[in-house]
């Protein structure tokens, strides 16, 4: 019974890692393997095999409590639930997690019926019954991940019952509410060019866009389920579009039928899913791919793989926007919306933006921070000029704009020290730009925290390395959360010189807040770049 | 708003109004106007009672002459003023036969004379649904239904009015002797024009050559209306009409008419019944035979008394001329005028279709320019008073109230 107590406590742990993972039992699993200390921890092992040698060494009289005192005492010190430490991301009790957790738990119970009625028929040696007893208890708790694999097989034909209806569900709102739908998807800056498109265009029409950072399938239809079902005044659903495996957007696409879609970046997000940049830029073209003959393109002409689908020729309406080109001598066939005289300070960017088509100039000054906020910007822009904004609306909307949650959000605590936090964003490209902003802070020092980069797959060493460089320049201090995968950021700071007494690598997120806030004052910056999902954490 | 979806107008029509069937008429003048190419019209009736309908049948003019709600597919409807619903409630009050739906309505086209249409209750009900509409907003719309508080308006921004008096029902019947002293007074000279404040389509107005007749005039004005006006009546003129279409800064007037029969007053019939359909064929001079001059100064006034009552969208204003001393009056203004003033803007080259896209046009700018106002401020008022409760609010109030 102790055994199965701390397995289904065991599950119930174990099952938001499994919700982080997606339910996807194969990540899962390559997730728990990876570290022994994740499947197999010391003291419950220990307490297993100490009880084993008891019951198997320590001969008896019969009828007495020594052997089940063993067997209780060990399975009681084996199953006591660890310390979790820092939890950031806690388990979602959603229906599906419910389900989930449930099936887990009656393959658990009937594993342990199935040992209880297997015991008995055992020789009647009590040594062995009892290290029987104790192994498949063992077994049973330590298979705890197992069952909960088990239980979503179990459930995978449920599931997908239950999602085929809510898709369904979607497909019926968004039918009744007929918004214009425009898609939005790029490696990095989908959330940000959401919230800013979504922005402007509400100073003119009414736009919904899909809330925090939902872009699966089943998130954007958990959206129009739950807020746009019923709301017959939205004119634009804006949905963030994100592709974690090829097919995902079409699948979205499917459901949305966009009338436009964005294509911001693409890089080596995700790119371990991935393998190759090519496939990512495949899978981000879906969704222009989705469009209907008479929809609109929208690219972001300085990312070369954004720029080939744009020249790719299809749909008929394409605009491509750009921050690099000068905006007296655009190309035939270049980018119409371009930025220039980008002038970024503490008080945000102000820049240029030129209408190559009608020759219309307006000048932009928004609060926001970092610079590949521009191209967020521009694209946005593209298509609120295309639905009939005037470009001057569009630069009164941008003046009221606020950074997208957790990225590049700044604040000032009490003490008067500067926190960034761009938590969120992960990626090489908004990992420099946030750099160049902590380090428009030169009042006092300018301390980085950051685990780094990951999913990048192959690149992600050499990026993390290249991220090391950069901070270098940028930040007087330095802390590195988790000693598992900072080593690429550490030798790319020390190979740019940086001074190793500077320099510290801490296990948890939460030393690192304890060291800023016993040594910075008033007047120094704190620049939290991403923060990673407790899967990560050893 | 889909692209490629037809915009869905919503037409109203008829009212709880003594200008009921003018409006009909009105209303189904406007439907025959949208591209059906590119308009899904969908009409909306209000009876005289007040009963909201929808349905296909109310497409049909001649339907109404029998007993419009008893066709099949005429449906009650109302418009939500909640905001998500942008548009109709068909059947409200669901039964077990019907199942009440929303229809999005991307565009309000209120075809609706006089009270509770053309002023200002229709088009509050519209800002509250946050619902694009045709026409004047709710203060132009409820300024320019009043005969007295555009006189204040108008003559505040200098324009040339009649002189008149006013005063309410109940001090009329409190102390008419007092009152008609008051109008003597002020007014010396016969004949007068007894106006009901609010009416629209010459309803309730009378011409009194003596005290005998204005006491009997006011009687029936006092009996349709709690405001009445008196005011003098300018001999030897013409009455010229123009209409106004635009907002904001582009603002166009039409051509002039001089409707014909301005011999001795101009009756109900005359103004709506002759000639059968609307006022398309009543009897009246386009353009109205004035000095080129003169008609450009009208012209001008027209514009600016439009302006003066914040107007957008449409509006027909009626001029008092005696063309010879080349003295001009504003008259009143109609912020819903009958037939939209087809007939005017056909002169100066706007079919009716081109006359409703416009408006639509106007109208769909009008809720942009709502859109650049912020009304949705956050501010930490709910925070602080569930932490201090309602008292500690009140004293907080100025200090520790901040937009978050």
């Amino acid at each position: 019974m102790i055994w199965l107590a701390g397995a289904m406590i065991r599950i119930y742990r174990q099952a938001r890692f499994y919700q982080i993972e997606e339910y996807k039992s194969g990540r899962y699993l390559r997730w728990l393997l990876a570290r022994r200390g994740r499947w197999l921890p010391a003291r419950p092992a220990g307490a297993w095999f100490v009880g084993l040698l008891l019951a198997l060494f320590i001969s008896d009289a019969p009828g007495s409590f020594v052997p089940s005192a063993v067997g209780v005492i060990s399975g009681m010190i084996a199953v006591w639930p660890p310390d979790e430490g820092e939890v950031k991301k806690g388990f979602k009790a959603t229906a599906r997690a419910k389900r989930l957790l449930s099936a887990a738990f009656a393959w658990a119970a009937l594993a342990a019926v199935g040992v209880l009625v297997v015991i008995p028929h055992l020789p009647d040696v009590s040594d062995l019954r009892l290290a029987a007893l104790l192994t498949a208890g063992f077994a049973l708790w330590l298979f705890a991940p197992l069952w909960l694999v088990f239980g979503n097989l179990l459930m995978t034909p449920v599931e997908a019952a239950f999602r085929r209806q809510f898709v369904c569900r979607a497909a019926r709102a968004l039918d009744e509410v007929q918004p214009t739908v425009i898609g939005i998807t790029g490696s990095y800056g989908k959330t940000s060019t959401k919230t800013y498109l979504a922005h402007i265009l509400n100073g003119r029409w009414k736009a919904y866009p899909t809330p925090k950072s939902y872009n699966t399938l089943m998130g954007i239809c958990l959206a129009i389920n739950n807020d746009l079902a019923g709301d017959y005044g939205v004119d634009y659903f804006v949905a963030e579009m994100g592709a974690y495996i090829p097919g995902e957007i079409e699948s979205i696409c499917r459901l949305t039928r966009p009338a436009i879609s964005i294509v911001i970046e693409v890089g080596p997000q995700h790119l371990e899913r991935f393998g190759t940049l090519e496939n990512v830029a495949k899978a981000k073209y879906e969704i222009i791919r989705a469009l209907p003959p008479d929809g609109v393109g929208v690219f972001n002409w300085d990312n070369p793989y954004v720029r080939e689908m744009y020249e790719r020729g299809y749909p008929g309406t394409r605009l491509a926007i750009s921050k690099t080109v000068n905006p007296a001598d655009v190309p035939p066939g270049g980018p119409r919306f371009v930025a220039s005289d980008i002038d970024e300070t503490l008080d945000g960017l102000r820049f240029t933006v030129t209408d190559v088509q009608t020759g219309e100039r307006e000048p932009f000054v928004t609060p926001l921070l970092g610079e590949h906020n521009v191209t967020n910007l521009l694209l946005a822009t593209a298509v609120a000029v295309h639905e009939g904004m005037p470009l001057r609306d569009v630069a009164r909307r941008a003046r009221s704009l606020q950074p997208a949650e957790s990225r590049l959000v700044r604040q000032t605590t009490p003490g008067g020290i500067t926190i960034i936090n761009d938590a969120y964003s992960a990626n090489p490209v908004g990992a420099a730009y946030a750099l160049r902003v902590l380090s428009l802070h030169q009042a006092g020092r300018r301390l980085l925290i950051t685990p780094g980069m990951v999913e990048l797959g192959p690149l992600m060493d050499s990026e993390n390395r290249k991220l090391g460089e950069i901070a270098a320049a940028h930040a007087t201090d330095v802390i590195l959360v988790g000693a598992g995968q900072v080593e690429p950021i550490k030798a790319g700071l020390l190979a740019a010189d940086f001074p190793p007494e500077r320099l510290q690598v801490v296990e948890t997120l939460a030393e690192a807040v304890n060291w800023y806030q016993n040594t910075l004052k008033a007047g120094d910056t704190v620049l939290f770049l991403n923060d990673l999902p407790d899967t990560y954490s050893s | 708003m889909s692209a490629k979806r037809k915009t869905a107008v919503g037409v109203i029509f008829g009212g709880r109004s003594v200008e009921h069937d003018v409006s009909v008429v009105t209303g189904h003048q406007v439907m025959r106007a949208f591209d059906p190419e590119r308009y899904e019209v969908v009409p909306v009736y209000i009876n005289r009672d007040g009963r909201w309908y929808t349905g296909e049948p109310l497409l049909e003019l001649k339907n109404f002459k029998d007993e419009i709600t008893s066709y099949k597919g005429v449906m009650s409807a109302v418009i939500s003023p909640s905001v998500e619903h942008h548009g109709l409630i068909i059947n409200p009050t669901s039964g077990r036969f019907e199942r009440s739906r929303i229809k999005r309505l991307d565009v309000v086209f209120p075809a609706v004379h006089g009270s509770h249409g053309e002023d200002g209750t229709l088009q509050g009900l519209f800002e509250l649904a946050d619902i694009p509409y045709v026409g004047c907003g709710v203060l132009a719309s409820a300024v320019a239904n009043d005969k007295i508080m555009t006189k204040i308006v108008l003559s505040q921004q200098g324009l040339p009015i009649v002189e008149g008096v006013s005063f309410s029902r109940a001090e009329w019947q409190e102390a008419p002797d007092k009152v008609i002293g008051h109008i003597t007074h002020e007014l010396p000279q016969y004949p007068l024009f007894i106006k009901p404040a609010t009416l629209g389509s010459s309803i309730g107005i009378g011409r009194a050559n003596d005290e005998t007749m204005l006491r009997a005039y006011i009687e029936v004005a006092a009996n349709l209306d709690r405001l009445i006006l008196v005011e003098n009546a300018v001999t030897g003129c013409v009455e010229i009409n123009c209409a106004v279409m635009g907002s904001g800064l582009d603002v166009r007037a039409s051509v002039l008419e001089q409707p014909v029969s301005w011999e001795e007053f101009l009756t109900y019939e005359e103004k709506y019944l002759r000639g059968g359909e609307g006022m398309k064929s009543a009897e009246r001079l386009i353009p109205a035979p004035l000095e080129p001059d003169l008609a450009e100064q009208i012209r001008q006034m027209a514009i600016r008394a439009f302006r003066a009552v914040d107007g957008r969208g449409t509006a027909r204003i009626d001029f008092l001329v005696r063309p010879e001393e080349r003295t001009i009056y504003v008259n009143e203004l109609n912020t819903m005028p009958g037939s939209l003033a087809f007939y005017l803007w056909q002169e100066d080259g706007l079919s009716p279709q081109q006359v409703v896209d416009k408006l639509v046009e106007f109208a769909r700018e009008a809720h942009a320019e709502k859109r650049r106002s912020t009304y949705n401020y956050q501010t930490n008022l709910l925070e602080v008073a569930a932490q201090r409760g309602l008292k500690g609010v009140k004293g907080a109030k100025g200090r520790a109230i901040r937009p978050v």
